[in-house]
Parts: structure tokens; C-alpha cells; sequence
């Protein structure tokens, strides 16, 4: 089974005045997951988060309504086809209350199949981080338990006088003696045979695209002493893939000349109502959804930065996120950016734009939005970037009614540790690596 | 920019330190032009961050319940920051610091507005105390005269050898404001523009910190200077900041027995309140000196964490001081430099003082642990000055201080301040040691602080003093 996180996004148009009745049911199986939390943990193993809610009409560039839309967004360990039926066989009956209520769906949901059939057909392109690779749900619970089984034992061995003289790798025997003997913890000492498998796989498109450019700068200068039409075209892949770029930058800095319409500033109860929502103790769910600013370039561009932010995906880092999202919706007309994250966002927020590097990586996606903070050349930020870029989140944050979380306890350091724990179980390491390793416990 | 002290509290550049004995009124206006005559008689009496003074000082701060009853225009009102506007208690901002089970407001001494509302808080500092009761004396009359109620008087009292009533040495780290030094080698993360903690300034997002502001046209008398950023409108805010105050009171004895309970010796006891801590009784940094305290480094301040300890053996991660400042090492942080400039932004001015008797004189923890307890009250007036209360008070409080996930850990709030408890989904009562071979978890803290009061005050400069003492 692959132990890749990814993510799934179902996007469909609904009409306004249904918009109401959507929001009704999903605010009650919001309720119904709530209380019924661990039928659904049991019920749909390979799913880590599910965002699901109604974005209304939104203005674009002045002159075009973008429609009012229903989102399921859900993240999930293993095959996409086996999420799929999971999905519609646990949540089947609410899948289709919703999105028969959806313009498409009028009346064809009315079998596993179909409902399954419609899944496919509406889902999205996007750029999908997680900030724990390799994790299946099943994991979640039992490396915890391990760890602080481990910790509880070696809290005892405290007492023994020569236990703090023991060098590393005579204190790591002892913790795996010990896990050894414990049946229940027979799985950790098979170690993470798939791990290498999928790190290969998620690294597969990004090799393959350097591939080309590193065979075509190749032909490139192979053309210059061998006369082949094919070297010549392969040759080309690579000064054109650069010129495109620098004529799309050149676009984009014209576009960068608009003036800057600022968003309206959002009313302090609109505040409330979003902030009542994330009191969860330690993860909690953010969704921004804003039109583009106008100009087709920015449609372009954007949907290009985001297939090169998914190439690197393996490479990228966002402290305490647990994943995150960007896709484009409406012909690229819509951005929408979920995130699922530790403690609040007033918190979070900030993560963004407290650090050069994070807040000019952040311009690359949000710049595009209407409201967001002017730039230069993409990542020069101008004056007020910092509290212009605060109020764009909050004016274009949008409720999200439907909100479950596989795991609610651990921080995504949290869940990082543990694995880092397990992984030393059993592997040779040498005295320093022993003494890293300790630390996780 | 140079900073314009004369229309500046003395407090925002100085702590007043020459001055031991202080007290802090909390008043209520009772009577709209009362109040505004009030002010106007006070305003020659605060002391201008100009002066040096050697006999006595006054300052003041207002909520924003205070500045409503002035009537200050409704546009400057709504300038205000929203967390300033909700005040402390209000159940959002109550979430976020943490005040609940004994912390929460209902338990509170004052500050709780559906008890007593405040207006406004007068702090006196005097060289001795027989000057400060002639000074609280004519400050009582003054307000009596106007009809402005008093509502608390709290009292202060400086410690030995700059310490707090645990019995460790206080108001060591502090952050530098770059106008202040002249030819100033600028280093992130020590030395800061003023507009952290001083509005009209540029912050470390080189803009302007948001400060309340009214129309141009409600300012008659031409008192204000014009907002930097909105050129329609005065800046209320300049030379201003906005003022925290938390009464916490410390259960000294609670602290030192729970430590001694989980010690085999007294020395035992003062090393792992010292890892609590992050320094030792005598200030000295764990970081620089792990082992045992170094008196010749009790006020250093020079160090980071992402070289020197990454890991937290020396000061653990959870320590009251590298939650409440990481320096350079966030555990979420990928690199030094991201860290240091993520915890810069997140720094405030400390200006508190502790109140009630020591348990002992010198506050020698070795002493303390033979103490019988006993019944007197005594914590910390926490104070502090900052222009944005959300990123920065709120942002520590919440995200570092009580957030128990935070830097990796399991269940841990911070050991000193945090609020410890147990409930069915959140455990935050621990405190982890990392050590070889295995990390020590203290289990079970109880709450060594409670807070006892609290409230969110505007420290205004004298010019925005002067408006709203004659505005119309
Ligand atoms: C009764 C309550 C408190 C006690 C006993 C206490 C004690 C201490 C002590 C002993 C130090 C070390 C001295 C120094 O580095 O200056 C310290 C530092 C500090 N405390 Fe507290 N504190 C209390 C409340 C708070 C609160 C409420 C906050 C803010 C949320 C806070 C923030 C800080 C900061 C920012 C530092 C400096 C850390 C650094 O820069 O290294 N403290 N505190």
C-alpha cells in the first residue's frame, strides 16, 4: 500500500438558493461527525481530513460573478480509488443529500457506483503539502503508544544506579529487548519496508522533469558540433521552457503595474464567527477562498506556480501545518487554500509573514488574490505588506461547515517525533546517532 | 527617527528603578466633565520621558471603557485595536491567554467588568514610602475633587537584589530600542525599532505600528500630529503604546514544596526549579552554565540556543524563559535565521513590579525550603508595553506559553506561568528535562501563579493626553 498523503478535491456549482439548505445539512453531519467521531476513525481508516463546505458567488475582476460552489476536500493514506469508496460508503447517504442538490447531480446519484462515478468526474487539480510524509492513520496511535511505553519503562530503570552509565548503545539493546518482548509490539520490529518505494514514487515527476531539462541542455550542446534535426528539437525543450518563463515574468510585471484595490475591511463579528470555530485544543482548519486580481496572466501564472510547487512538494517545508492545499477553480479565476494546522490561526497566520523567506515563498500563491498585498517581479513586497496581507486573510476566510480530523491530539511535531522513534528502532547507528535518538523519547 | 521623549511617558524608556516604592490606583470617572478637568489638572503632574526623577513619578493609562466614557469620537474609538476593544475578559480573548478554571475572570480581585468597571490606572512611583503616601494622598484628593472613584489601590515592593518572589533574579532580558543608543550595532533579535513597542515609529516590518487615530476635523485645537499613514486623519496613537497588566499571585511555598517533592535533596530542588526557570536563582543562564550557577554571569543575556543547547540539556525547551523568548531556536524552524526573526516579533517591554512580603528576606531558596508556610498574599504586577497586543502579549501567552504542544512537547505548559490542568481531551500539567539517557517529566504541577486581576490599558503620549483632556 502506498503511505503517501494526498490529497482529493471535489468541486461542483450549486445554485444560490440552494446554498442555504447545503449549509443546513452540512452543519448537521458537522454535528453528527462530532459525536460520532470514532465510528467514522473506524469507518474510514485511510482518511486524515475532511473539509467540506459551500463557498458563495464571488466577484471577479469587476465584471464576472464566479457561482456559488460546493467543496469536499479530504486527505488520505493509499490508493485513490479505495479513498473513493470509502468515502461514499461511509458518508454515502450525506454525499448524496449534498450534492444532489448540486446542478449536475440532480438526479443521478442514486447508486454506489454513481456516487463514486461523480467523485471522479469533479475532482480537481491541486498543490497538496503534507507536513507528515509516510504516516498511514493506523500509525498514528500505535507510535505514540510505543513511545511513551518506552519512556515509561526506561522511567522506571531511573532507580538503578548504573543505568545513567550505560553507554548509547547499550541503552538502545536494553529498549529494544524490551520492545521485542512485548508482543503487542511485534509490528515495529518489521521497520518501514514501503517507506523507500514511496519516497521514489513522490520524487518520480520531479526527476522525470529534470531529466528532460538536463538531456535537452545535453542536445543542446551536442547540436553545436553534430548536425541531427532530433538533437536540435530536444535541444530547444529547455531555452524555450526558459524563455516562457521570462516572457510570462515580463507579463506579469506589466499586470503588477494595476493599481492596488484593497479589500474591504471585513466587520469584527465576521471576525468572531470565524475565530468561535477553531477553540480546538490542538488542530485546527483554516479555508481562504478570494478571486484572482484581473488579468489572464495571473491565471496563468498562478496555475503554473502551483504544478512547480507540486514537483517540489517532497522538498517544501510549512512549520506546524499538517497539510495544506492550493487549487484554482472557475478557469483559474478562484484560488482556494486550505490548511490544517496547530493551535489558532491567529497564531498561524503569522508563521507566514514573520520570516522574509516565509512571507516572499507566501507572495508567490497569494499575490494573485484580489486584496493581497502588491508586488514586484512576484516577490518584492511594497509597503504595508505585512498588515495588508493579515486583512487579506481574514476578508476572504470563509466558514467551513463540515470539519473532521483523523487524529485531534498530536502536533504535527508531535507525530514527526514519534516516527523519528520508530524509525531508530532496530537500525544501526553509531554512538553520537544513538544519543539524537534518545532525545525522541 | 529620533524619538520624541518630551510628549512620552517616562515608563516606555524607563523602569523607574531609583524609585522603589510604588503603588497602582485603578479609578472610575464618575462624571463626564469631572473627568476631562480631571485630566487636565493630572497632565502637568506625569512624568515626561525627558525628566529623570529622584523624589516621585507619575504615570497613567486608560481602557477603553475609560477613553468611551471621555467620549473620545467614536472614530477614534473604533481605531483601537479589537483585543483592546473586547478588553481581557471578553470570552474570546479569555480563550486565548488561558483564563480559565482558577484563572478565570470570576475569581478575579478586580478587572472583571461585570463586577467593577475601570477607567483608568495611575501608577506613583516615590523614593521612599513615606513620599509616596504624601503623593497617593494628593492624588486621592485630586480624584475625590473630581469625582473620579478609586477603585483598587495596589500596592508594590521591590525585592532584593532585583528578585521575584520564587526567589529568582528578574528584569535581566530586556530589548534594546535602537533610537534610544546612539551609534547602535543593530542585532536582530536583541537590539528593536522603536515601533515595536512605541507607536508613530516604524516596527520590524518596517511599517508603522496601527495606532488609534480620529478625523482631522474633530481635532479643534490643532493638538495632534497628523497620522503618518492616513494623511486625513491625527494620530491619537504617537508616543503611545498599549499597557497589559496581569496581577499574578505566586504560591511560593506550593512551588518549592512541589519541588521538593520531587528531589532527593534541597540542591536537587534548586536545580530543577532552575531548569523551570531557565536560569539560576541568581540569573545566571543555563544555557552558559549548565552544571552549577555562575554569580559573574547573573545578568548575561549574550547567548542564543540553536548552537549552544539545540536540544535543551542544558535549558529544556520548556523552560519560562525559552517559551516566553526562543531567541534563535524555534523547534519548528528550519533554519537560525528564520527563528530569530520569527521570535523577534513576539518580544514586549516588562515593567512590572512584585507586591506583598517576601517569604524571606534574601529569598535564598535554600532558606525558603525550610520555611513554614504561611498566609500573606504576594505575586507579580505584570506589566507590559507593546503596540500590538495580539502578536505580541497574546501571541506568547497563548502560543508559547500555554500552548501544551509547544516546541514538540507532549503536555506541557509553561512550568512557571502556565496553566496546568487535566481534561478530557488536554493534559498540560507536565514539565519535560531532556537528559541522558532518558528526558525527566515532572508530572501533576499544580498552578503555581493565579492571576488575580487584569485588564488591557492605552499608555498614551501627553499631546493624546492633552486631546482628550479638551477635546470637545
Ligand atoms: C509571576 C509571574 C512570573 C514570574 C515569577 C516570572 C519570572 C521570570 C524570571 C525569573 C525571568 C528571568 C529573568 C529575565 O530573563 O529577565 C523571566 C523572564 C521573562 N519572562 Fe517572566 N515571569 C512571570 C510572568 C511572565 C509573564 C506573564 C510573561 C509574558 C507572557 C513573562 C515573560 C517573560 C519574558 C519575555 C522574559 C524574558 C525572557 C528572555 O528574554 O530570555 N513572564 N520571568
Amino acid at each position: 500500500m502506498s503511505t503517501i498523503h494526498r490529497g482529493l478535491t471535489v468541486s461542483v456549482v450549486v445554485e444560490e438558493e440552494k446554498l442555504g439548505q447545503v449549509n443546513a445539512l452540512l452543519t448537521e453531519f458537522n454535528q453528527h461527525a462530532k459525536v460520532n467521531h470514532a465510528d467514522y476513525r473506524a469507518n474510514m481508516p485511510s482518511t486524515y481530513f475532511i473539509s467540506w463546505l459551500t463557498l458563495p458567488a464571488q466577484e471577479y475582476a469587476e465584471r464576472m460573478v464566479l457561482p456559488p460552489r460546493i467543496l469536499l476536500m479530504t486527505s488520505y493514506v493509499g490508493r485513490k480509488k479505495q479513498h473513493i469508496s470509502e468515502l461514499v460508503h461511509f458518508l454515502g447517504l450525506r454525499l448524496q443529500a449534498v450534492f444532489e442538490l448540486s446542478k449536475p447531480g440532480s438526479s443521478r446519484l442514486s447508486s454506489m457506483e454513481d456516487m463514486m462515478a461523480f467523485v471522479n468526474e469533479h475532482t480537481v487539480f491541486q498543490a497538496f503539502y503534507s507536513g507528515f510524509k509516510f504516516i498511514p492513520t493506523e500509525d498514528i496511535r500505535r507510535e505514540q503508544e510505543i513511545r511513551s511505553e518506552v519512556y515509561g519503562f526506561l522511567d522506571k530503570q531511573r532507580s538503578v544506579p548504573a543505568f545513567a552509565t550505560q553507554s548509547p548503545s547499550e541503552i538502545k539493546k536494553t529498549i529494544e529487548d524490551f520492545v521485542s518482548n512485548q508482543g503487542a509490539f511485534a509490528w515495529a520490529t518489521e521497520g518501514l519496508k514501503e517507506i523507500k518505494r514511496d519516497k521514489l514514487r513522490m520524487l518520480l515527476p520531479l526527476g522525470i522533469f529534470l531529466l528532460v531539462m538536463a538531456a535537452s541542455i545535453l542536445c543542446l550542446l551536442l547540436s553545436f558540433f553534430i548536425n541531427s534535426p532530433i538533437l536540435s528539437g530536444i535541444g530547444l525543450v529547455f531555452p524555450a521552457f526558459i524563455l516562457i518563463l521570462a516572457l510570462l515574468f515580463v507579463w506579469l510585471r506589466i499586470n503588477e503595474n494595476n493599481p492596488h484595490i484593497p479589500n474591504e475591511p471585513v466587520s469584527d463579528d465576521w471576525i468572531r464567527e470565524i475565530i468561535e470555530r477553531e477553540k480546538n485544543p490542538v488542530l485546527n482548519e483554516m479555508t481562504v477562498i478570494a478571486p484572482l486580481k484581473k488579468g489572464l496572466i495571473r491565471r496563468i501564472f498562478l496555475g503554473l506556480s502551483l504544478r512547480l510547487i507540486t514537483l517540489v512538494g517532497y522538498f517544501s517545508y510549512i512549520p506546524t501545518v499538517h497539510t495544506a492545499r492550493w487549487l484554482q477553480l472557475d478557469g483559474g479565476r478562484r484560488l482556494v487554500f486550505i490548511a490544517n494546522f496547530d493551535n489558532i490561526s491567529e497564531a498561524y497566520a503569522h508563521d507566514f509573514v514573520d520570516s522574509d523567506n516565509r512571507s516572499r515563498n507566501m507572495a508567490v500563491v497569494f499575490s494573485h488574490a484580489a486584496g493581497f498585498p502588491a508586488t514586484k517581479w512576484l516577490v518584492k513586497r511594497g509597503y504595508n505588506h505585512r498588515s495588508e496581507y493579515m486583512k487579506g486573510v481574514r476578508a476572504h476566510q470563509k466558514i467551513t461547515q463540515f470539519w473532521y480530523a483523523f487524529n485531534t491530539e498530536l502536533s504535527v511535531e508531535n507525530l514527526k517525533n514519534n516516527r523519528k522513534f520508530r524509525e531508530g528502532l532496530f537500525r544501526d547507528m553509531d554512538e553520537k546517532e544513538i544519543r539524537e535518538w534518545l532525545l525522541t523519547i | 527617527m529620533t524619538l520624541e521623549l518630551n510628549d512620552m511617558q517616562g515608563l516606555l524608556i524607563r523602569g523607574f528603578g531609583n524609585l522603589p516604592s510604588a503603588q497602582y490606583v485603578l479609578l472610575r470617572f464618575s462624571d463626564f466633565t469631572g473627568g476631562k478637568q480631571y485630566l487636565r489638572e493630572l497632565l502637568p503632574a506625569i512624568t515626561p520621558a525627558t525628566d529623570k526623577p529622584d523624589e516621585q513619578a507619575v504615570q497613567v493609562a486608560l481602557t477603553y471603557a475609560g477613553f468611551s466614557f471621555l467620549q473620545l469620537p467614536a472614530e477614534g474609538l473604533a481605531s483601537f485595536s479589537r483585543e483592546f476593544r473586547e478588553g481581557m475578559t471578553e470570552s474570546h480573548r479569555q480563550f486565548i491567554l488561558g483564563d480559565n478554571g482558577e484563572n478565570a475572570p470570576d475569581n478575579w480581585a478586580w478587572g472583571n467588568p461585570a463586577h467593577d468597571e475601570i477607567h483608568l490606572l495611575l501608577i506613583i512611583y516615590a523614593k521612599d514610602e513615606s513620599t509616596l503616601a504624601e503623593k497617593l494622598a494628593v492624588e486621592k484628593n485630586r480624584a475625590e475633587s473630581y469625582g473620579v472613584l478609586e477603585l483598587h489601590t495596589l500596592p508594590t515592593g521591590l525585592l532584593q537584589d532585583h528578585k521575584e518572589h520564587f526567589g529568582f533574579r528578574d528584569d535581566i532580558s530586556r530589548p534594546i530600542i535602537e533610537e534610544l543608543v546612539d551609534n547602535v550595532e543593530k542585532k536582530p533579535g536583541v537590539t528593536f525599532p522603536a515601533g515595536e513597542f512605541i507607536m508613530g515609529y516604524k516596527n520590524l516590518y518596517d511599517e508603522y505600528a496601527p495606532a488609534p487615530s480620529i478625523p482631522s476635523s474633530k481635532d479643534v485645537l490643532n493638538v495632534l500630529p497628523v497620522s503618518a499613514d492616513l494623511p486625513d486623519r491625527k494620530d491619537f496613537g504617537k508616543n503611545g503604546t498599549y499597557l497589559v497588566y496581569r496581577q499574578m499571585e505566586q504560591d511560593v511555598f506550593g512551588f518549592w514544596e512541589y519541588l521538593k517533592g520531587a528531589s532527593k535533596d534541597n540542591s536537587e530542588a534548586v536545580s530543577l526549579a532552575s531548569k523551570m526557570v531557565g536560569r539560576w536563582p541568581d540569573g545566571s543562564p543555563l544555557t552558559l552554565t549548565p552544571e552549577k550557577p555562575d554569580p559573574s554571569l547573573s545578568t548575561a543575556n549574550g547567548f542564543g540556543f540553536w548552537n549552544e543547547d539545540k536540544a535543551g540539556l542544558k535549558c529544556p525547551i520548556g523552560a519560562h524563559i525559552r517559551r516566553t523568548n526562543p531567541r534563535d531556536h524555534l523547534v519548528t524552524e528550519r533554519t537560525q535565521k528564520d527563528s530569530l526573526e520569527m521570535a523577534a516579533k513576539h518580544r514586549m517591554l516588562r515593567k512590572g513590579r512584585p507586591y506583598g512580603t517576601p517569604v524571606s528576606e534574601r529569598l535564598v531558596p535554600e532558606e525558603i525550603l525550610g520555611l513554614p508556610r504561611d498566609d500573606e498574599k504576594r505575586g507579580l504586577h505584570f506589566l507590559c508595553l507593546v503596540t500590538d497586543i495580539r502578536r505580541q502579549f497574546e501571541f506568547v501567552q497563548n502560543n508559547w506559553v500555554n500552548f501544551h504542544k509547544f516546541g514538540g512537547l507532549d503536555q506541557d505548559a509553561d512550568p512557571i506561568i502556565g496553566n496546568h490542568y487535566k481534561s478530557d481531551i488536554v493534559v498540560s500539567d507536565e514539565f519535560s528535562i531532556p537528559a541522558y539517557p532518558v528526558k525527566r517529566k515532572l508530572k501533576n504541577l499544580p498552578n503555581f501563579t493565579t492571576i488575580k486581576g487584569g485588564g488591557y490599558f492605552f499608555f498614551p503620549g501627553l499631546r493624546a493626553l492633552h486631546y482628550l483632556a479638551n477635546h470637545e
